[in-house]
C-alpha cells in the first residue's frame, strides 16, 4: 500500500515533469540536444573509430570530404575524436552529480528534519564553505594531490556539498510544513523512511534541476583543469582544446576546427544542460514563470 | 535601530574572521601534514641535490617558510597564524628572497583592471538591458535580449574567450588581416613600451586588455540582464507598484522610488558579492591570454610547487570574497529595512 | 437621496482579454449604477469578471485587456461628469485616489517595503498637488490614522514590515481617506486577515462610510460580509450582471437562479457535511460563448427560450433587477 502510493506519486511527478518540459520549447530543445550528444557519444565510436596511428602526410589539414573536420597535428581525423571525446566527460559529470546530490539530500534533509544545534552548525559551515573560491581551490589541491578524472569527480562532488545542502535544506523545511509529512512524523515513522518515501518523491523536479546544474559545473571544472594541464590527458573534448591550443592552432587558420569543434560541442552540451534545468525550474517553481 | 545595525555588523564580522581562520588553517595543515608534505619534500630535495645535512636543509626551509621546524606543530601553527595576520607570507620559493606580498602587489593591478572593467561594464549595460526587457515585455527585441542573455550566461567563460580570440585575432575578414594582431592577444602590454604614464604604454595596455575585458563582459552580462529582468518584472507586478499607480502617482515617480529602488536591492547585493571575484579573476582566461594577473600567477605557482606563493594568493582570493560578501550583507542591511531588523516580523 | 442620483454609471460594458485561444469576454454586457453614499457588494464565482469590472472603473486593466464597447461615467462632487472609458491616462491619474480609490487584492503588501509609511502618505498628497505643506499633510495623516485606532506617530515612522496585517490594512484605509474620495472600491479587502480582524475592519469601514460620506463597492466571496455591510447586492455571472437587489430582499428572496444557487451553497452550521450544496456544472467557457443564457446549462429552470435568447437585465419589481427569462411576465 505504502509502496504503491510512493510509486504512483513518483510516477505522477515524473510524468508531470516530462509533459511540462516537453511543452516548454527551451526544455524540448535542451533534451533533444542532450539526447543527440549522448547518442553520438554512445554509438558514434562504432562507425567512426579513432585513428590510432598518425599520418605525417596530412598534418593539420582543413576539412575535406575524407575528414569532415580536418585532421589534427598528428594527421588523425578530428570528427572521430569529437565522437569519442564526450563519453568520458558525460560519465564523470553523471558520477559527480550523483554523488553530490546524494550528499546534499542526506545532509540537507537530515539537517532540516533534526534542526537544533546540528542544523545551526551545518548552516554556518555551509556559509563559510561557500565563500571559498572553488576553482582556485581545485588548482591548489592539484598542487598537493595527483588528481585523476575519477578522483576529481569525487572531489568535485564533495566540494560542492554546501550549495546543494542549503537548497535542499530550505526545500525540505518548506515541505515539512505540509500535512502528510507532519502526519508521517506523528505516526513515528523512521527518519530514513520519511526522507526517502515521503520527502524525496516530492522533490524530484527540484533535484533534477540541480542535478543538471551540477553536471554543468562538473564539466566546467573537468574541461578547465584539463585545459590548464592539471589533469592527466585522456581522450576528451577538453584535452582536444588543450592539445590544439598548445599546438598553436590559432596561428594556423587551416586547422581551426581542431580547436573550434570541441569548443562548440562543449558549448552545446552545457547549453543543453542549462536549458533543461531552466525549464525544470520553471515547471516546478511557478513563481519564476513570467 | 543604530544598535540593531551594530549587532548585525558584529555578527557578520565574526563570520568573516572565522572563515579566514578556517581557510588559513586548512592551508597550514595541507602543507604541514600531507604524507609527502611540500616542506619535507623541499628538505629532502636540498639534501639530495645539494648534499646538505638534514639540519642545514631544515633550517634553510624554516627561514624560507618563516617556520620554526624544531618547534612543536602547535607552536608552528600559532607562528604561522600570527605572521598571516601581519600579512607576512614569507618569500617565494621560485625566486628566493622576493617577498610573496611583493609578487602579489605586482600582479594584482592587472587582474583588477581587466576583471573590474568587465564587471562594471557588464553591470551597467546589463541592468539597462534587463530593465528594458522587463518594461517592454511585448516588444520585438525583448526575446532577443533575453535569449542572448540566457545563451551567454550558460556558456563557460573560457569558451567565450576562445571564440573571441578566434573572432578578433585569427579569422581574416574579407581579405584583410584579423581585427587585432594575434600577438596583442598575449600578455599585458607589448614589448618596447616603458611602463608609466605615457601614451604608447597606455595604448598598449588597452590594446592587450581589450579582448580579456570583452570576455569578462560577455561572460557576465547575461547574468545581469536576467537578474535585472526578473527582479524588475517582479517589482512591476508587485502590489505596492499597483497601489502606487492607483494612488495616482506619476509613472516616473513609481519607476524611481517604488520599482527601481526595490528592483536594485538584489542586484546591488550581487554586484557587491562579485567584487570579491575581481581579485581571483579567471585562471583559465588569464592563461588563455597569457595575461600576467593573479590567476596566472597562482597557476604558475602551482605548477612550480611554489607553496608560499600558492597559499598567499589563495588566501588573498578567499579574503577578497569573504570581505565582499560582508560588504554585500551590510549593503543589503542599509538598503533593505527588513534585513536590518533581523529578518522582519511575521505578519499575522 | 433620489434613486436617479448617481456618482458612477456603467452601461452595457464589454471587456475582452486577448489570449492565445482567442478573445476572452471577461465582462459581457454589464450595467451597474452606484448612488452617493451607498455600499454595494459584488458577488459571484472566481472568473466571473468582478475584478475586471472593478479595475475598469479606474482604468487599471491588464495590458491584454480592451474595453470593446459600453460606457463608464463618473460624476465628481464638483464639476462635470467624466467619461472614464474614453479618458486619457493623464485624466485618470488625477481621478485615482482623489476621487476613486481602488484597493486591490492582497493589500498586505500595498506599501513600498523600503520606505517608511509617512513617505507614502506624502507621495500621495504630492501626486495630487494638495495645497498643504508637508507638516499639514502629516498632521492630517496622523488624524486619519487615529481615526482607524492606530498610533499615528508610531505608524508614520514605521516601515511596512513593522506593522501587523491588520495594522497595514487599517493604514491603507487611512491613506485612502487622505484625499477625501467619493468612491472606494475594495477587491477582496480582507481575505489575508483572520476572521475577527476582518470583521473589525469592515465595521470600521462602514462607520467611516457614514461619517465621511463616500460610496463603497466591495467584491467578495464571503456572503457573511455582505449581509453586514451592503445596501445592495450585485450578482455577476460570466461577465454579466444577472441580479441587482437591495441586500435584505436579496437574502430573503433571491431572484436569479444563480443567486439562489449561491445562497444555497453557504454552509449552514446545522447542516451535515454531506448535504453541502454546490451549483451543478462548471463555470462557462468565456472564449467560446454559447448562444442564449450562459447559466442555462447549469440551471434547473432552463427551457427552450433560454437556449436561444440572452435574457436582458430588467426590473423584476421594486428596486430589483434580474436577467432571467423566468421573470418575463413581471413588468414595471
Amino acid at each position: 500500500m505504502d509502496d504503491l502510493r510512493k510509486t504512483s506519486r513518483m510516477k505522477r511527478t515524473l510524468s508531470h515533469m516530462g509533459s511540462a518540459v516537453v511543452r516548454d520549447k527551451v526544455g524540448t530543445a535542451g533534451f533533444a540536444l542532450l539526447l543527440m550528444i549522448i547518442l553520438m557519444s554512445v554509438f558514434g565510436p562504432i562507425w567512426f573509430p579513432l585513428d590510432t596511428e598518425s599520418d605525417p602526410d596530412k598534418l593539420l589539414h582543413p576539412p575535406s570530404s575524407e575528414h569532415i573536420l580536418g585532421t589534427d597535428h598528428l594527421g588523425r581525423d578530428i570528427w572521430a575524436q569529437i565522437v569519442s571525446g564526450g563519453r568520458e566527460l558525460l560519465v564523470l559529470a553523471l558520477l559527480t552529480a550523483s554523488i553530490a546530490v546524494a550528499i546534499g539530500i542526506v545532509l540537507g534533509s537530515f539537517s532540516a528534519l533534526v534542526r537544533g544545534k546540528f542544523d545551526e552548525i551545518m548552516v554556518f559551515l555551509a556559509d563559510v564553505w561557500l565563500t571559498i573560491p572553488r576553482f582556485p581551490l581545485l588548482v591548489v589541491l592539484s598542487g598537493f594531490f595527483r588528481l585523476d578524472s575519477v578522483t576529481l569527480a569525487v572531489v568535485l562532488a564533495v566540494l560542492s556539498w554546501a550549495g546543494l545542502f542549503r537548497t535542499i535544506r530550505a526545500e525540505v523545511l518548506s515541505l515539512k510544513k505540509r500535512d502528510y509529512i507532519e502526519a508521517a512524523f506523528m505516526l513515528d515513522l523512521p527518519m530514513m523512511h520519511v526522507i526517502f518515501r515521503e520527502i524525496l518523491p516530492n522533490m524530484m523536479g527540484f533535484i533534477a534541476a540541480n542535478f543538471t546544474l551540477l553536471m554543468r559545473a562538473a564539466i566546467y571544472a573537468q574541461v578547465g583543469l584539463v585545459f590548464l594541464g592539471l589533469l592527466p590527458l585522456d581522450q576528451n573534448w577538453g584535452v582536444m582544446i588543450n592539445v590544439a591550443w598548445n599546438q598553436g592552432v590559432i596561428y594556423n587558420p587551416n586547422a581551426i576546427w581542431f580547436l573550434l569543434a570541441p569548443t562548440i560541442v562543449i558549448c552545446l552540451l552545457i547549453l543543453s544542460l542549462v536549458w533543461i534545468s531552466r525549464s525544470l525550474e520553471e515547471v516546478f517553481n511557478p513563481s519564476l514563470r513570467k | 535601530m543604530q544598535k540593531d545595525m551594530l549587532v548585525f555588523a558584529a555578527k557578520k564580522l565574526m563570520k568573516v574572521v572565522f572563515t579566514v581562520w578556517v581557510v588559513t588553517t586548512l592551508i597550514f595543515f595541507l602543507i604541514r601534514l600531507m604524507p609527502s608534505n611540500p616542506i619535507e619534500r623541499y628538505i629532502q630535495n636540498l639534501v639530495v641535490q645539494y648534499g646538505m645535512t638534514y639540519e642545514e636543509a631544515s633550517s634553510r626551509a624554516s627561514s624560507l617558510f618563516a617556520l620554526d621546524l624544531e618547534a612543536s606543530l602547535f607552536v608552528q601553527y600559532i607562528d604561522y597564524l600570527s605572521s598571516a595576520v601581519r600579512l607576512d607570507f614569507g618569500t617565494s620559493f621560485l625566486s628566493p628572497g622576493v617577498q610573496v606580498t611583493q609578487i602579489i602587489a605586482a600582479r594584482l593591478p592587472w587582474t583588477l583592471f581587466t576583471v573590474g572593467m568587465g564587471l562594471v561594464l557588464s553591470f551597467i549595460i546589463g541592468i539597462v538591458l534587463g530593465a528594458l526587457a522587463a518594461y517592454r515585455r511585448e516588444s520585438w527585441y525583448e526575446p532577443l535580449i533575453s535569449g542572448t542573455s540566457s545563451f551567454l550566461s550558460a556558456v563557460p567563460d573560457f569558451l567565450i574567450a576562445i571564440f573571441l580570440i578566434l573572432l578578433f585575432g585569427v579569422f581574416t575578414w574579407g581579405g584583410r588581416g584579423s581585427i587585432i594582431p594575434i600577438f596583442q592577444l598575449r600578455g599585458t602590454y607589448g614589448p618596447g613600451v616603458t611602463p608609466g604614464w605615457n601614451a604608447p604604454f597606455i595604448r598598449s595596455v588597452i590594446g592587450h586588455g581589450f579582448v580579456p575585458i570583452l570576455t569578462y563582459f560577455f561572460s557576465q552580462i547575461g547574468i545581469w540582464v536576467l537578474l535585472m529582468k526578473g527582479s524588475t518584472s517582479g517589482c512591476l507586478n508587485s502590489d505596492y507598484a499597483q497601489i502606487a499607480r492607483a494612488r495616482g502617482l506619476r509613472p516616473a515617480k513609481i519607476l524611481k522610488s517604488y520599482i527601481g529602488r526595490n528592483a536594485m536591492l538584489p542586484i546591488a547585493t550581487e554586484f557587491a558579492m562579485r567584487l570579491g571575484f575581481i581579485i581571483g579573476g579567471s585562471l583559465i582566461i588569464e592563461q588563455l591570454f597569457v595575461y600576467q594577473g593573479l590567476g596566472l600567477e597562482l597557476l604558475n605557482a602551482t605548477s612550480n610547487r611554489d607553496y608560499p606563493l600558492m597559499q598567499a594568493i589563495f588566501l588573498v582570493m578567499t579574503i577578497a570574497i569573504v570581505l565582499s560578501n560582508l560588504f554585500a550583507e551590510l549593503l543589503y542591511g542599509v538598503l533593505d529595512p527588513r534585513i536590518r531588523h533581523g529578518g522582519g516580523k511575521q505578519d499575522g | 437621496m433620489s434613486p436617479d442620483d448617481w456618482i458612477l454609471d456603467i452601461q452595457n460594458l464589454f471587456i475582452d482579454y486577448r489570449t492565445k485561444r482567442g478573445n476572452l469576454h471577461a465582462v459581457h454586457d454589464a450595467s451597474l449604477r452606484i448612488r452617493p453614499g451607498e455600499s454595494v457588494a459584488v458577488i459571484g464565482e472566481s472568473g466571473c469578471g468582478k475584478t475586471t469590472l472593478a479595475a475598469s472603473i479606474v482604468k487599471m486593466l491588464p495590458l491584454n485587456a480592451d474595453i470593446r464597447s459600453g460606457s463608464i461615467t463618473y460624476k465628481p462632487r464638483k464639476g462635470k461628469s467624466v467619461s472614464i472609458h474614453s479618458s486619457s491616462e493623464q485624466t485618470m491619474r488625477t481621478l485615482r485616489w482623489s476621487e476613486i480609490v481602488m484597493m486591490f487584492q492582497a493589500s498586505q503588501s500595498s506599501f513600498n517595503p523600503v520606505t517608511k509609511i509617512y513617505t507614502q502618505f506624502l507621495d500621495t498628497a504630492r501626486a495630487h498637488r494638495m495645497k498643504l505643506t508637508s507638516q499639514q499633510v502629516l498632521k492630517r495623516s496622523r488624524e486619519l490614522l487615529e481615526l482607524v485606532y492606530l498610533n499615528g506617530d508610531a505608524v508614520l515612522n514605521s516601515y511596512p514590515h513593522e506593522l501587523s496585517g491588520g495594522m497595514k490594512q487599517r493604514t491603507l484605509i487611512a491613506l485612502s481617506l487622505l484625499l477625501d474620495p467619493q468612491l472606494i472600491i475594495l477587491d477582496e479587502p480582507t481575505t489575508a486577515l483572520d476572521l475577527i480582524t476582518q470583521k473589525r475592519i469592515l465595521l470600521l469601514l462602514n462607520s467611516l462610510r457614514k461619517s465621511h460620506n463616500f460610496s463603497m463597492i466591495f467584491i467578495t466571496h464571503d456572503l457573511g460580509i455582505v449581509t453586514q455591510l451592503a445596501d445592495r447586492v450585485v450578482t455577476m455571472y460570466a461577465g454579466a450582471v444577472v441580479e441587482d437587489s437591495p441586500s435584505s430582499e436579496f437574502f430573503a428572496d433571491p431572484k436569479h437562479p444563480y443567486s439562489v444557487g449561491l445562497l444555497r451553497a453557504i454552509p449552514k452550521l446545522n447542516a451535515a457535511f454531506e448535504h453541502l450544496y454546490s451549483i451543478p456544472g462548471s463555470t462557462p467557457d468565456l472564449v467560446r460563448r454559447i448562444d442564449g443564457c450562459l447559466f442555462s446549462p447549469r440551471c434547473e429552470h432552463s427551457h427552450d427560450r433560454c437556449l436561444r435568447e440572452v435574457p436582458q437585465l430588467r426590473s423584476v419589481g421594486g428596486h430589483r433587477l434580474a436577467a432571467c427569462h423566468l421573470y418575463e411576465e413581471v413588468t414595471v
